[in-house]
């Protein structure tokens, strides 16, 4: 496939509008990169700006909270991994309130939502769009012509949830895999960026069910954090049926907007990490491979794959944005302790004695948080 | 909504204030953690210094360890010297500190972070040096960081104390040993002033030769060296029997022959009724060869004057004393041709046999007083070896007088040797005791003579001979065996097994 910036349409040499639009932000984002690069070694955050991260984060917790009851530990990773700019991976069985949590946090933050219910016979074009012939005034010759024009899909959105997305085949998993980690969509010969910020928020049902299709794991490798939704207690059924099936439903107010996300993302990255915390977030990785000396026995056991350096990056931008959540200014080795479940559960891949004893990467992974030293 | 408010970065981008009031804020905990880490690393020294001790203690119940008390007293010290001297040398660092105050105050790593970005300026990194010293202030150093040593190290502390004061107040078993050990090396010492003394005696003898003292004085040199090395009274008996067995090597094996040969030709002699061939048989029988040589010139020009008949008679009593002396054939053979000269009346011959037979009479006395050498340097070996014996009789008879009849070999007593060892009837004295120090002794029959040993004991009983380990028996009948079988005829194979016999003897003692 062509990676090249093509405006103009091979076949009719014309631009489309949504062409010309998809230009604009092209060029907008690209110098964007570049005026925020700039900035990112010049310009830190300040007191100010850490205080609104805090204030954000809160209302956005608290506004999540009052609609999805009973997922706290479910919100704040989905929040970490939004103010890490990184995509989520939401694994749980049907009914839990997944699909309503991706929504509301659309709604807070005032960004553009799409919904893919992916299903086995969705094909790559249903997502990332195609180009169809449409019918185009020309007023020199007062008729129309019949030009190409790309019909952007719905991954051109700032939140796409991708409803189960494990229920279709590999190819159509596979069309989210460009715009997850390059932010660009490439059809035919021409390759669109993806407007900003861009998350992927995708719900997958336990593979034990029938009718799905495992994710690659290049793919699963592209998600920041996989969270895994819990059935609720009884308190929060109980919450929930006075929320939700009441006469007032409960709606949620908007929080920020698509530019202060993008902002509050730069402001976390921001956040020092001492020396001997990178040191343990490497040690934690490396003990994820089986091949490696301090790697734990029941990982050299049952690990076939360990975690990529995509792991480390995650562990570390998580760590960031909960140490501002948690209030502090510093990366704490209890940080990584907390994100090392979301970030790096669905980098480790068991091999066939961990399948078959049932093992969970959850107990990997705590027996790797209790063997490595943390100095 | 929230909007950003303007960034105040450029307020608190150079207080660079922060960074040092960090540092001098940090360094009363540091100093504490210093304190602490001394205290700590002292008490740990003394703890291990006391195990270390109660060791070495434990040790010498098993081993026999005379100066134990020194060498835990010592490593004491040095494990409590070592401890202090680490917790200076290793003071903790800034940043050290900053992760243990982190720890005890769940801060979060907000210190070690701060310590570590101390210089940077960035309002970030500032925010979090004033959050770091917010959170820590709102602690002293005194309270959290407590110098009181720990339950464990307490418990651990009072557990070695008492395992020490314990085993220094129970009687170690070892101290009996230690205590025979010391006895037995002071007895040893004691015969190796007296052999030296010997070795002293017999280099001043010049009636043997130059070489012959220098081959015994290097015999008792050696048996000295092996004896200042000795452990045990075995060894050293050992060594004292194979000092006596090179001694005997030295000796004639027909030494006695010869000497009772050269008694009976000066016994018959004497009985002749010629007062100078008396003179002259009792001069051989003393080895004074001067008389011999007056008697014997006396003689000589006594024979002018006699007549044939008489001359006969005469050299019919030599010719006796010849025979008598044919076990010294030097001896009868002078004393033959003396008879024969005498017999011929030639003075010629006479004044020949005459010399030769002082030549043979002195030969014979340099050969008793080699012999007297050996032997002496042989007696003063036994003696050590009966005063070692009997030493160690006396101890084990302490060892045992628990069990026995008070006054019964409770005193060492005194031990007097004379004669050359030879038919020592002591009775067999297996000494009741049992067990690893039982020793063995059977009734001794060393070297040749008589002798006469007697022990008088604070009772007053008297003993009549002493008898010898079965160790320096055994080696002195080895040593005589293997004379024995070189001197004779007996066939080669029949060597070898008798060889064999002994040699297994010697591997069962």
């Amino acid at each position: 496939m062509a990676n090249k910036r093509e405006s103009t349409s091979p076949v009719t040499g014309v631009k489309t509008a949504n062409e010309a639009k998809l230009e604009d932000l092209k060029t907008q984002s690209g110098d964007d990169v570049a005026i925020s690069d700039m900035q990112a070694e010049t310009e830190q955050p300040g007191e100010a700006d850490i205080k609104t991260f805090m204030e954000i984060v809160q209302q956005l917790e608290d506004e999540l909270c009052s609609i999805v009851v009973g997922q706290e530990r479910v919100i704040r990773e989905l929040l970490l991994a939004l103010f890490s700019g990184g995509h989520v991976l939401l694994e749980g069985v049907p009914g839990l309130g997944k699909t309503l949590l991706v929504r509301t946090l659309s709604e807070v933050l005032e960004l553009k939502f799409a919904r893919i219910q992916f299903t086995p016979d969705l094909m790559p074009a249903d997502i990332v769009g195609t180009t169809i012939v449409t019918d185009q005034s020309d007023h020199n010759t007062a008729g129309s012509r019949r030009i190409f024009s790309f019909q952007p899909g719905p991954i051109f959105a700032n939140i796409v949830l991708a409803d189960e997305v494990n229920r279709a085949t590999p190819k159509t998993q596979s069309a989210l895999l460009e715009g997850m980690q390059e932010h660009t969509v490439s059809v035919g010969d021409a390759t669109r960026p993806l407007p900003r910020p861009f998350f992927v928020l995708a719900t997958q049902n336990p593979l034990e069910m029938e009718g799905t299709y495992p994710l690659p794991e290049a793919q699963l490798d592209r998600f920041l954090l996989k969270v895994l939704v819990q059935f609720p207690k009884a308190k929060d059924l109980m919450r929930i049926i006075d929320t939700t099936v009441g006469l007032q439903t409960i709606q949620a107010k908007q929080v920020a907007s698509g530019e202060q996300l993008m902002h509050l993302i730069e402001t976390a990255r921001a956040v020092p990490v001492a020396t001997h915390v990178k040191e343990y977030a490497v040690r934690l990785l490396l003990a994820t491979h089986p091949d490696q000396e301090d790697a734990p026995e029941s990982v050299r056991k049952y690990v076939r794959y360990g975690a990529s350096p995509r792991g480390l990056q995650a562990l570390i931008m998580t760590s960031k944005v909960r140490a501002l959540l948690e209030g502090r200014y510093n990366v704490s080795l209890e940080d990584l302790q907390y994100v090392a479940f979301p970030s790096l559960r669905h980098r480790i891949i068991l091999n066939f004695d961990g399948l078959a004893d049932g093992v969970t990467p959850e107990d990997l992974i705590e027996a790797i948080i209790e063997e490595t030293s943390t100095s | 909504m929230v909007t950003n408010a303007p960034s105040r970065h450029s307020a608190i981008a150079h207080d660079d204030t922060d960074g040092e009031r960090f540092i001098e804020t940090l360094y009363p905990w540091r100093r504490r953690l210093w304190i602490q880490q001394l205290l700590n690393w002292t008490e740990n020294g003394v703890i291990i210094g006391i195990i270390c001790v109660c060791f070495l203690l434990l040790i010498s119940r098993f081993i026999p360890w005379a100066n134990v008390s020194y060498w835990a007293f010592g490593i004491a010290i040095v494990f409590l010297l070592c401890a202090i001297g680490a917790a200076l040398r290793y003071r903790p660092s800034f940043a050290r500190s900053a992760h243990v105050i982190d720890t005890q105050l769940a801060l979060h790593d907000r210190l070690s972070t701060a310590w570590e970005l101390r210089d940077n300026s960035a309002p970030i990194s500032v925010l979090q040096r004033r959050d770091a010293l917010g959170q820590l202030s709102k602690h002293t150093p005194a309270t959290t960081i407590s110098l009181r040593p720990g339950r464990i190290r307490l418990l651990s502390f009072g557990i070695a104390a008492i395992v020490l004061v314990w085993l220094l107040l129970i009687p170690n078993p070892m101290n009996a040993v230690l205590q025979q050990q010391a006895v037995f090396q002071a007895r040893l010492n004691r015969q190796i002033a007296a052999i030296n003394q010997a070795r002293a005696v017999i280099y001043n003898q010049t009636a043997i030769s130059a070489q012959e003292r220098a081959v015994i004085d290097k015999i008792l040199r050696d048996a000295l060296a092996h004896l200042q090395q000795s452990s045990s009274e075995e060894q050293a008996q050992q060594i004292l029997a194979q000092a006596q067995s090179k001694l005997n090597q030295l000796r004639d094996p027909q030494a006695s022959q010869k000497a009772q040969a050269r008694a009976n030709a000066s016994s018959a002699l004497q009985n002749s009724s010629n007062a100078n061939l008396s003179n002259a048989g009792k001069a051989l029988a003393t080895g004074d060869n001067k008389v011999l040589d007056s008697s014997l010139q006396n003689l000589a020009s006594q024979l002018n004057n006699m007549t044939p008949a008489q001359r006969a008679q005469l050299a019919q009593q030599i010719e006796r004393a010849a025979n008598e002396a044919q076990n010294n054939p030097q001896l009868s053979s002078a004393l033959h041709q003396l008879a024969k000269a005498v017999a011929d009346g030639k003075s010629g011959e006479v004044s020949d046999a005459t010399k030769t037979l002082e030549s043979a009479a002195a030969q014979d006395s340099a050969n008793q007083a080699t012999s007297d050498s050996i032997d002496q340097a042989s007696q003063f070996l036994q003696n050590a070896a009966n005063a070692l014996a009997s030493s160690t009789d006396s101890s084990n008879g302490q060892n045992s007088s628990q069990s026995q009849t008070p006054g019964q070999g409770q005193n060492p007593g005194q031990t007097k040797a004379s004669g050359q060892g030879q038919g020592i009837s002591g009775q067999n004295n297996t000494n009741n005791s049992s067990g690893k120090n039982e020793q063995v002794f059977v009734p001794g029959q060393v070297g040749s003579g008589t002798s006469n040993i007697s022990v008088d004991g604070s009772t007053g009983t008297v003993q009549s001979g002493k008898p010898v380990p079965y160790s320096q028996v055994i080696a002195q009948y080895s040593q005589m065996a293997h004379d024995a079988i070189n001197n004779s005829n007996i066939p080669p194979d029949l060597k070898n097994l008798i060889q064999d016999y002994f040699n297994s003897l010697e591997g069962r003692q």
